[in-house]
């Protein structure tokens, strides 16, 4: 097992990086009040971590039996029937589910499925809930529709069913349901707390961690500690006494949005845009998201740039990646920021140097 | 027919007789009686009048057949004709007196006709009907006139013709010799003009339809070739005494084309144009036809060629395609007369299903006219493209003429030479096979329909002149326009010579759409005008002038008083280009309007090829160079080319994959920005518009693809490619998405479920194969590596399994040989999660396990797995949550199973059997003990079978919580604080493990195999050495009382499968 997964703590109790919401939701839940959740934070910050501590907080260890269930359900949608594979997970007490992968469809997901799965009261009532709880993952990526016909499942059910929802970002789930909820936003843990949970694995696992080598892992991490752990076990799997010099393996898809960078510093025209186009094929067609490899890029570009075009090339970053999000092909859009920069800065270097 | 006698009469309106009936009851059966309603009557009896003038006045009947040749056509022009029957209707009662007379006859008719004189007071005449009745018509002046009038007749006021009847005739007959006799004299000096040119009521494009060979417009080689392809028939259809003659036709026509080939072709006023037909370079088509395009030699060959072969051509079917209106049809009609063949003609209009149309073609090819026109028949299929079950019937029709002649030419090659003529009337209907020629004609030539007939016929494309070979049009255009230009001075009608070139553009070149245009405008008195369209810069300010108004100022401000839709479109179009215009100092544009004045524009898509080309080719054009650009022009082109096109995304992905590719001045790449936002606003909008179902924007989307013509189009010609990495992306992410699904799928949920996809690749992937390749690790035996080295494989296996990934052949060559040592050539990672980070020109500094340390990790990986398997099966539960319950359970039950130590030495030797159903007890007890769990229906079963027979031992419990900590320690070898007591406790104390088969793999190579069931004394997980107790061999009996001990210290995997239970 990875230690990720080795040292996730089970329990609220053990929870360190978010020990404070972590406690307050203990509270919450010993009071036999539970309101419908929205946790929202960055990847890597601990959501999942503590919604799961907290189902087992809830149902006791039962929570942590699942079984996964692929099943294909029949949706009548006016006049014809829609087949929509779906996978959940599933204990007595409670159900998981991403409605976002159905894609256009989800909006049946949330009319049909979600609504059959509240509307079922949980068989065992001698439980110590009178609730089964639904955890919605990724609900930002859910359109506009399937949010709306959650709203109302949200409340017709709630008598004997909770909703746990779970996404990155708030700002893309409606007033409407972030009404409906008790938000809790978990911050990406701070690079102290990150060093500290490095230092806890690193005395678990019985290795000599230099503190300002888990200083520099934090670092690199982004603030993401799944990934600062992962980092670490890749040091210790590649050098195993730490020196504190030693280099982190970079994430492999930045190496190459760094290439890319490099080569469009290098040489700006159709030509060179070409070739980068090609490359950021490359990137999409193994599954990186454009919003990730823009912003990555973008980052990348601003290093090597000169502090004078910072906030244009920001500003066209920006404006290109609205323009991503409201349309379909992400390549036309990533690939106008590149012209747009090559432009931009040629002309300033024949500007500054004739 | 009813056309043509009108135009008849229009030819001689002062004929019109006075007083038909005397004469009419001679010769015409129909009634001439007075009808009771004298608008029904009219019609029909004006034209018996104008059919028997023209029999009896001109005798020469091929004069008159002269006169209308074409009358097949005429089916097609209904419209026009009806168009011309109700002018003709329209003004005719004004024609002269002698309608009145007849409508006073008519009329008067209501009272004061009657069958007896004596009835009528007052002057009568007799009238007599062709069927011998007769009547008495009151002759009265004032009255008739009274009456005419109010019933508001438009007839003049006239008397009867004092002129006798006979002295009228007597003119009407000089005169229309003296016409015909002009007629034809006309018709040798200017064969196109058989008419007067006052003459309008006939269609034009009939009116100047080619009548010889040597009239057609359609290229020269096109001609020649269809004209050589009916000459090759001839030996066959005519036999052979014409062969002589045939040759000759062929040498004229050598004679003829060279002379042709030196000729310029604007030379020759209208005959002969180059229309740049293509042969398509078809691998099937005869080598013979294929080399005679280029030299004259070539028909020579032929010559040669054909004195030897007698029989038809090769290719029985001739498939003539093209564009409608370049003279398709006209071509097959007059090649065909011209070798001597009457023309059959099928086309849409007529009933094409398969049995009819069968019945049709045998009567072409097979019989023989017995009336007059002997000649034999040439079939000529027009529209086979149309209708596609139509057009399907005759495809098969003429399919299987084909391949039942291609059967029989093998079969009675000799036959067929001697009477090639006669040979399928002799056979008679079974052998039905082509002996006459037939052509056939469509405009989409890849049509599905005529796919089979595509491999069998003899095919060029007429494909006209399209826009994409650019010098050329406007040649043609030119050429066009000069034909159009002497059309129109016949025809007495004025038009000016860019008018019609603008006209010759505007159809693309469609000759019979020109003429139908020219002659509507000519109709209307209208004459064709280009108007200029003039858009000036001048004092700061755009001035537009339309049609010799001048407009001023703002753009809104000419839009609002611009009064024509067209105009204000036109503008629209214009001021788009203001910033263009102010940059590239361009101070005005020029522009010649035909659209407001013709009725439409042909609506034709191009194959998206040449769209690309189009939008990344800039034309130039001699009349680019004299306006300073014909902006509007072109805009509208293209718009019309990409809107009807219609697949946007296809186009735009298109631009996308070849704009980078250009080669256009951009220093600061401004123009490629721009380019690159304007596909993104395609983008934004496509997507709003599906969203919203905003269908009507969808007008807005060519504009983008014009933007891009703007900005980067180029003279030379672009070098495009079919876009396909878009689609390449689109595919291999799904591809790759669905891996990861998969994987995704297949990782415990306890560690899945913290990751979405998006997070393997963006987090875990590039650490995760960086852990799976520990530098540190040696490929040496197992029994060789230090406790640390140990520690760390146990954790890489543990890893692997956890994320249930493994090694798999790249090459499934494991060759079944004796030593079976032979393992593939390399391993790669299961899931294939290496090829995420496998980016184009990218290398990355990931460590690569040798093969020897994947293959150790393969099998470390198995056996852990297997482990498992048999954990979760133990366990009755097969979701492996319930496995990490079940080991905290036994974890906890720790130290009451110590107590119970000594109960538990004494389980070790109880009977095998009593093992055996202690094991499934052992599974009930599970299933109890947790209430947790879910029961295993099959364990219950098992427990109420067993239980009947066995005993319970009191100290079953404890012995599976041993049992229990036992696996947990098996699993989690490495976890500290469980150590010691493990160890302290399970040294000397067996597993019990049920296997329907085990194989013992030493080294990778299987050993021994059997079923049974076995123990596994636990120190055997640390060392991957088994000692285990056979208790049941291959399920036939049990091996021995007492458990054997198998001692194996080597044995490297252990394949396990559950067995049965019946002893």
């Amino acid at each position: 097992m990875l230690w990720v997964d080795k040292y996730r703590p089970k329990t609220l109790d053990h929870i360190t990086v978010h020990e404070e919401i972590a406690q307050n939701l203990k509270k919450l839940v010993t009071e036999q009040d539970c309101p419908h959740l929205l946790f929202y934070g960055p990847p890597g910050s601990g959501k999942k971590t503590l919604i799961m501590a907290l189902l087992r907080q809830m149902f006791g260890v039962s929570a942590e039996k699942v079984k996964v269930e692929n099943r294909t359900w029949k949706v009548d949608a006016g006049s014809r029937s829609i087949d929509i594979e779906l996978t959940t997970l599933s204990s007595v007490n409670h159900i998981e589910l991403s409605p976002g992968d159905a894609g256009f469809q989800d909006r049946y997901i949330v009319q049909e499925i979600i609504k059959e799965m509240a509307k079922n009261r949980p068989i065992d009532t001698k439980g110590k809930k009178g609730f089964k709880v639904l955890v919605l993952n990724e609900v930002d990526k859910l359109s506009r529709e399937a949010q709306h016909s959650l709203r109302r499942t949200m409340e017709k059910y709630s008598s004997y069913c909770r909703l746990i929802l779970c996404c990155n970002s708030s700002s893309r789930v409606t007033e409407a349901i972030r009404s409906r909820c008790l938000n809790v936003r978990i911050n990406a843990p701070s690079e102290e707390q990150i060093v500290r949970t490095l230092e806890f694995i690193g005395k678990k696992e019985g290795l000599q961690l230099p503190s300002d080598f888990a200083a520099r892992i934090a670092e690199k991490s982004n603030r993401n500690l799944r990934r600062a752990i992962l980092s670490l076990e890749t040091c210790r799997v590649q050098q195993y006494p730490f020196s504190s010099k030693q280099t982190i393996p970079p994430m492999d898809w930045e190496e190459y949005i760094t290439e890319i960078a490099t080569d469009i510093m290098k040489e700006q025209s159709p030509k060179r845009l070409f070739q980068v186009r090609g490359k950021l094929y490359e990137l999409l067609i193994n599954c990186i998201p454009p919003e990730i490899i823009l912003k990555r890029l973008l980052y990348e570009l601003l290093r090597k740039l000169d502090a004078e075009l910072k906030l244009e090339v920001c500003h066209w970053a920006a404006y290109y990646e609205h323009r991503m999000r409201l349309g379909q092909k992400a390549i036309f859009h990533i690939e106008a920021f590149v012209a747009k920069f090559m432009s931009i800065y040629k002309g300033f270097l024949i500007a500054t140097f004739g | 027919m009813l056309e043509s006698n009108a135009h008849l009469l229009e030819d001689y309106p002062d004929l019109e007789p006075p007083e038909p009936y005397p004469e009419e009851d001679q010769e015409a059966p129909p009634a001439a009686q007075p009808p009771p309603s004298p608008d029904l009557q009219f019609d029909p009896e004006v034209q018996i009048i104008g059919h028997k003038r023209s029999r009896s006045d001109s005798p020469d009947v091929s004069l008159s057949e002269a006169v209308r040749p074409s009358e097949e056509k005429r089916g097609r022009a209904d419209d026009s004709v009806r168009e011309n029957d109700e002018d003709w209707l329209r003004y005719s009662p004004s024609q002269g007196s002698d309608h009145a007379v007849e409508e006073r006859v008519n009329f008067v008719k209501e009272k004061m006709l009657s069958r007896y004189a004596s009835e009528i007071d007052g002057e009568c005449m007799p009238v007599t009907a062709p069927n011998g009745d007769r009547v008495y018509a009151k002759l009265n002046r004032s009255e008739g006139e009274e009456r005419l009038k109010k019933l508001d007749v438009r007839a003049n006021s006239h008397d009867l013709i004092s002129e006798p009847i006979n002295i009228l005739f007597e003119k009407l007959e000089q005169e229309a010799f003296t016409k015909t006799l002009k007629a034809s004299t006309e018709c040798e000096s200017v064969p196109d003009v058989p008419e007067t040119p006052v003459v309008h009521e006939k269609l034009w494009v009939d009116k100047y339809t080619p009548k010889s060979f040597t009239e057609l417009l359609s290229d020269e080689h096109t001609n020649r070739e269809v004209l050589l392809w009916l000459k090759q028939w001839d030996s066959s259809v005519f036999g052979s005494e014409i062969r002589s003659t045939s040759d000759e036709v062929l040498s004229a026509l050598k004679r003829h084309s060279t002379v042709a080939h030196h000729q310029k072709p604007l030379d020759s006023k209208f005959s002969r144009m180059k229309r740049g037909p293509k042969w398509s370079n078809n691998t099937y088509r005869h080598s013979k036809s294929m080399d005679e395009t280029g030299n004259s030699n070539s028909i020579q060959d032929i010559l040669n060629k054909k004195s030897k072969h007698i029989g038809p051509p090769e290719q029985k079917i001739l498939l003539l395609c093209g564009p409608p209106g370049l003279g398709k049809t006209t071509l097959a009609h007059v090649a065909g007369r011209h070798c001597g063949y009457h023309v059959v003609e099928v086309n849409a209009s007529d009933d094409r299903s398969t049995s009819t149309i069968e019945a049709k073609i045998l009567d072409v090819v097979q019989m023989n006219s017995v009336m007059s026109d002997s000649r034999p028949k040439c079939l000529v299929v027009d529209e086979i493209d149309g209708a596609l079950t139509d057009g399907k019937g005759a495809v098969e029709v003429l399919l299987k003429m084909v391949s039942a002649e291609k059967k029989s030419d093998v079969g009675k090659e000799t036959l067929a030479k001697e009477h090639p003529g006669r040979k399928s009337s002799k056979k008679g209907r079974h052998t039905t096979s082509l002996s006459r020629p037939v052509i056939c004609i469509c405009n989409d030539l890849y049509a599905p329909a005529l796919r089979p007939l595509r491999q069998v016929a003899k095919l060029w494309e007429d494909d006209g002149v399209s826009s994409s070979h650019t010098g050329f049009t406007y040649l043609f255009n030119q050429q066009l326009a000069v034909w159009l230009k002497y059309i129109c001075n016949k025809e007495g009608m004025k038009a000016n010579a860019i008018a019609l070139t603008a006209l010759a553009e505007y159809t693309e070149c469609d000759i019979r759409s020109c003429l139908n245009t020219l002659q509507f405008l000519s109709k209307k008195k209208e004459t064709l005008n280009a108007f200029p369209f003039v858009c000036c810069w001048k004092n700061q300010r755009i001035v537009l002038y339309v049609r010799g108004r001048e407009y001023i100022s703002k753009t809104c401000l000419i839009l609002a008083s611009l009064i024509d839709y067209q105009e204000k479109y036109l503008a629209a179009v214009f001021f788009g280009f203001e910033d263009y215009a102010m940059k590239n100092k361009i101070n005005g544009f020029s522009k010649f309007d035909i659209g407001s004045q013709v009725v439409g524009r042909k609506d034709v898509s191009r194959n998206v090829l040449d769209v690309w080309k189009e939008v990344f080719q800039r034309k130039k054009t001699k009349m680019e160079r004299k306006s300073c650009s014909s902006k509007p022009f072109e805009f509208n082109s293209l718009y019309s080319l990409l809107s009807n096109r219609g697949d946007g995304d296809l186009i735009l992905d298109g631009i996308h994959e070849n704009i980078l590719q250009l080669s256009y001045h951009d220093p600061v790449m401004q123009k490629t920005v721009k380019c690159l936002n304007s596909l993104g606003v395609y983008d934004l909008l496509h997507q709003y518009i599906m969203r919203t179902q905003q269908m009507p924007l969808q007008v807005y989307l060519p504009s983008i693809a014009i933007t891009v013509n703007r900005l980067v189009a180029q003279v030379q010609k672009p070098n495009i490619e079919w876009p396909r990495s878009y689609q390449r992306f689109r595919t291999m992410m799904t591809e790759k998405m669905d891996i990861l699904n998969t994987w995704h799928y297949k990782i415990p949920p306890q560690i899945a479920r913290h990751l979405s996809a998006v997070s393997f690749v963006e987090d875990l992937i590039s650490p995760l194969l960086h852990i799976l390749t520990p530098p540190s690790l040696k490929p040496v035996a197992l029994q060789l590596l230090s406790d640390k080295e140990k520690k760390d494989l146990v954790q890489l296996v543990s890893t692997m399994v956890s994320y249930s990934i493994t090694y798999k052949n790249t090459k499934s060559d494991v060759l079944p040989n004796s030593l079976r040592h032979v393992v593939a050539d390399d391993l790669s990672l299961d899931p294939p999660i290496g090829g995420f980070i496998n980016f184009k020109d990218y290398t990355s500094n990931h460590y690569v396990l040798s093969l020897a340390m994947k293959q150790i990790i393969v099998h470390e990986v198995e056996k852990q797995k297997i482990l498992q398997v048999n954990i979760d099966r133990h366990s009755g539960n097969e979701s492996s949550s319930g496995r990490h319950e079940l080991i905290e359970a036994g974890t906890s039950n720790a130290q009451s199973s110590k107590i119970n130590h000594a109960a538990e030495i004494s389980v070790k030797n109880i009977q095998n059997e009593n093992n055996i159903w202690e094991a499934r007890k052992y599974n009930a007890n599970a299933a109890i003990v947790s209430p947790n769990l879910h029961p295993d229906k099959g364990v219950t079963d098992n427990v109420k079978l067993l239980n009947t027979g066995s005993m319970k031992k009191p100290s079953a419990g404890s012995f599976f919580d041993r049992f229990r900590k036992l696996s947990s320690k098996g699993l989690q070898s490495d976890d500290r604080t469980e150590k010691k007591e493990a160890s302290l406790e399970i040294d000397s104390r067996p597993l019990l493990f049920k296997f329907n088969e085990c194989k013992i793999i030493l080294c990778g190579v299987e050993v021994h195999s059997f079923k049974g069931i076995g123990y596994v004394s636990k120190e055997n997980f640390r060392s991957h050495s088994m000692h285990f107790s056979l208790l049941k061999h291959n399920g036939k009996k049990p091996y021995q009382s007492k458990a054997k001990m198998f001692k194996a210290s080597a044995i490297g995997k252990l394949v396990l499968k559950p067995c049965y239970l019946t002893v």
